[in-house]
């Protein structure tokens, strides 16, 4: 809507967003351009889910805690609430998000740390990691039993001060879509371990074997798969996000007037915080660096903006993060990659001026 | 309740500070007590809390483990805003007596009043592990939390009070609100079901459910059956007037401008007296295209209660409609009045003076000069500051307001389209062509 649509329907009433039932699972991102802030409204949020939304009742859901613990406790959406809280702003990224993706989005979350879950059930020393296991079912692949989505998230950063046990999005409780009553959150990782709908944590020791989390696939899944010189191929667990930044406007393939143009985007790291954004508008060759508009922290994304005096012609525009530990944005895919994930390098917006 | 009470009166057995010590027999010291506690219990009653927080502070030091002095204490200190003291006395009361749920309720209340969040959870969660199945406790934390707007919690009490077994339909309706508040929309339409059917129940208890079912449809993206409770809401309970608004405005979100409108008519006609009617009628009136009734409705609104800006600029939105613009700047203009700081409220008296049959310019131009101040980097004003210099027929100055607007908004292809045409008087085709060329441009990417 124009400004000049805005004056004549001044006053009208709010838009109207409608929220509907979903029995498939959905994959969902909204375009970067349309958030007008550095935080991502609860509409606005990227879905991706692999089984369809479960029908949870608020009365008696509940979340129980058991395994390698002292002792196995169900916690109500109550005992939740009226536990001690925190609240983090942090970005959640679906580890597949492609170069410039809009699979990716930041959010005030609160909600009780999963440490105090774990204390409160006793969880046992010798514990090594924690199984998180949703409400919703499926199979994976068409070969898998149907089985509840599950993660396995080690034990040292379930302990960590930013990991929760989240119900609440934006200072609101959490959408449906977006995991209501409860959810994991795990800062600086990949969105899939975060897991929506959560219904049970299993405490696992050494030796205990996630037998669901084989039995469904989901050990196939979420892995950095990098084939090596001398032959054979690697892999390791996802967890940590990359550094990353996208550009929210101008679209790719935009055409643009020639005129003073404020380029703007996001960027983000799993580990630290943002130190710089640069662009380039020829494709690489030269760089600028962007201006921070939100502050740059740990675990959320950082606003940015570029003020770009656009001349008549063809232009590729790239943005380029670099975090604080130093690591940078690749300008192109590591070609040993095998698998479909961490698609961080820099990618290109290419814009007719006219 | 009673029985809680007279086991404050009776628990003793913990020590206070601060007391000098005492030679009464037990005999006086009962009579004593017994007397303070009197004269405390009259001076709360007369409202003279300080007062009553000394003599109850007085009668703990005679009996230093009565839970019921300490009791009296937390609420005669909490009275007179002694919070912190209040606080004290009830966590050592509660101490004293920890099966009595008294002392934690309050201390509850106390701790809202001090704002301190963390506290009031704690409360909770030792009245949650103490008391699970006390319905009474549960419901009055979550009436008392919903009341103070503490709406998480309240909804953490109302689903403890669920879980006692012993809900009835006035806690299931509170429940339901609190669940359509957090966005729990099918929880809400599952607990309000049941008291909706329940055709023993009275007729106002039945449509306050189904108002509240409606709701949760609505945020669930089932407008038509949300549509359809309010309709039965209203047939059991004729005299609930939200039920009214709350239907009216499901039609105007669904754009059934005209039907709003009716029913808000007929809802007038059985509470002439109320104003929260008069807003939503006279704006579904002028979306209705009934200009001349939603002007008259808009102005009785304005004239008992001239602060309800949105009033005015419908009321400018009507008359544009009927090409009125001097009733629509005169509109603007009281709105101008009321509230000066209006947003963009220069900029839409602007607009509409522009419209004008004989635009006096120079008058336009002052409430552009007016709407710079307040907002400097606005494409809008530069845009209409463009078209005044236009019709004035000062073109250079046309040419370099309108590049200041699209210099601050260069996607907005309306200034393009106004510079490019000042370029052809200006007899620059090339520009010119540049300029309708970028305008084209704009109007190509916009497509979807």
């Amino acid at each position: 809507m124009t400004r000049r649509a805005l004056l004549v329907a001044a006053g009208a009433g709010p838009l109207l967003r409608r929220a509907l039932a979903f029995a498939e699972p959905r994959s969902i991102s909204f375009p970067l351009a349309g958030i007008a802030g550095s935080i991502t409204p609860a509409d606005a949020f990227f879905i991706r889910e692999h089984f369809a939304e479960p029908d949870l009742v608020l009365k008696s859901w509940r979340l129980r805690v058991e395994g390698r613990v002292a002792r196995t406790v169900d916690w109500s959406l109550a005992d939740l609430i009226e536990a001690p809280t925190r609240k983090i702003e942090a970005v959640l990224e679906c580890a597949g998000n492609g170069p410039g993706g809009a699979a990716v989005s930041n959010a005030v979350w609160g909600g009780v740390p999963l440490l105090h879950l774990l204390r409160e059930a006793g969880a046992a020393p010798e514990a090594v990691s924690v199984l998180l296991e949703a409400a919703d079912t499926g199979r994976l692949t068409s070969d898998a039993p149907d089985l509840p989505y599950c993660q396995i998230v080690p034990i040292v950063k379930c302990m960590q001060a930013e990991s929760l046990v989240a119900f609440k999005m934006n200072d609101r409780f959490l959408p449906r879509k977006n995991g209501f009553p409860a959810r994991a959150l795990f800062p600086g990782w990949y969105a899939m371990d975060s897991v929506k709908w959560l219904k049970r944590i299993i405490v696992l020791g050494p030796n205990d074997e996630p037998a669901d989390f084989l039995a469904s696939g989901m050990h196939k899944f979420y892995n950095r798969i990098v084939e090596v010189p001398a032959g054979g191929r690697t892999t390791i667990r996802l967890s940590e996000v990359l550094v990353k930044s996208a550009i929210a406007w101008p679209p790719d393939q935009s055409k643009l007037p020639a005129a003073r143009h404020t380029i703007r985007g996001f960027a983000w790291t799993g580990a630290g915080s943002i130190r710089d954004v640069e662009i380039s508008a020829d494709g690489g060759r030269t760089w600028e660096r962007a201006q921070f508009e939100s502050p740059s922290k740990p675990f959320a994304w950082t606003r940015w903006k570029y003020s770009w005096d656009a001349a008549p012609g063809s232009w590729a525009l790239i943005s380029r993060a670099t975090d604080d530990g130093g690591r940078q944005q690749p300008l192109t895919r590591d070609p040993a990659r095998q698998d479909g994930y961490e698609w961080n390098h820099c990618a290109t917006v290419r814009c007719e001026v006219r | 309740m009673k029985v809680a009470i007279a086991a404050l009166c009776l628990a003793f057995g913990l020590r206070a500070d601060d007391c000098p010590p005492s030679k009464l027999t037990p005999q006086e010291t009962l009579a004593r007590f017994q007397e303070l506690d009197r004269a405390a219990q009259a001076s709360f009653d007369a409202g003279r809390y300080v007062a009553a927080a000394q003599q109850y502070r007085d009668a703990a030091c005679v009996a230093p483990n009565s839970a019921r002095a300490l009791y009296g204490l937390g609420i005669a200190e909490a009275a007179a805003g002694n919070f912190a003291e209040a606080r004290k006395a009830l966590e050592t009361a509660y101490s004293i007596l920890p099966k009595n749920a008294m002392p934690l309720a309050m201390l509850v209340r106390v701790n809202v009043a001090m704002k301190d969040v963390e506290q009031v959870k704690a409360a909770l969660r030792t009245a949650a592990q103490r008391f699970p199945d006390d319905a009474e406790l549960h419901s009055g934390l979550a009436r008392f939390l919903a009341e103070s707007q503490m709406l998480d919690l309240a909804l953490a009490e109302s689903l403890r009070l669920e879980e006692t077994g012993t809900s009835d339909p006035a806690s299931a309706i509170e429940l339901a609100a609190l669940e359509n508040t957090v966005g729990a929309y099918e929880d809400a339409i599952r607990t309000a079901a049941p008291v909706e059917k329940q055709a023993s129940l009275a007729a106002e208890v039945r449509a306050s459910a189904a108002g509240v079912a409606a709701l949760s449809l609505e945020g669930a993206g089932r407008r038509e059956e949300a549509i359809q409770r309010l309709q039965t809401a209203i047939r059991l309970s004729p005299s609930q007037e939200n039920s009214y608004l709350a239907l009216a405005f499901l039609y105007q979100k669904a754009q059934r401008f005209k039907e709003a409108a009716a029913l808000l008519t007929e809802a007038r006609k059985r509470f002439p007296s109320s104003l929260d009617l008069l807003l939503p009628l006279g704006n579904n009136l002028v979306w209705a295209e009934h200009h001349e009734a939603g002007i008259q409705v808009l102005n009785e609104l304005l004239t008992k209660s001239p602060g309800v800006t949105e009033a005015y600029i419908r009321l400018a939105e009507a008359y544009r409609n009927m090409g009125r613009s001097e009733l629509e700047v005169q509109a603007l203009r009281r709105l101008a009045r009321v509230q000066p700081d209006y947003p963009m409220l220069h900029t839409l008296i602007a607009r509409a003076m522009t419209t004008m049959e004989t635009p006096d310019h120079s008058a336009v131009m002052a409430e552009l000069a007016l709407a710079e101040k307040s907002a400097p980097n606005d494409s809008e004003i530069f845009y209409l500051r463009g078209k005044v210099y236009a019709s004035m027929g000062r073109l250079p100055e046309a040419v370099t307001s309108l590049k200041r607007a699209i210099e601050l908004s260069p996607m907005d292809r309306s200034a393009y389209y106004q510079l490019g045409l000042i370029y052809g008087k200006l007899e620059q085709p090339e520009l010119a062509r540049q300029t309708l060329a970028r305008m084209r441009l704009l109007q190509e990417s916009s497509k979807p």
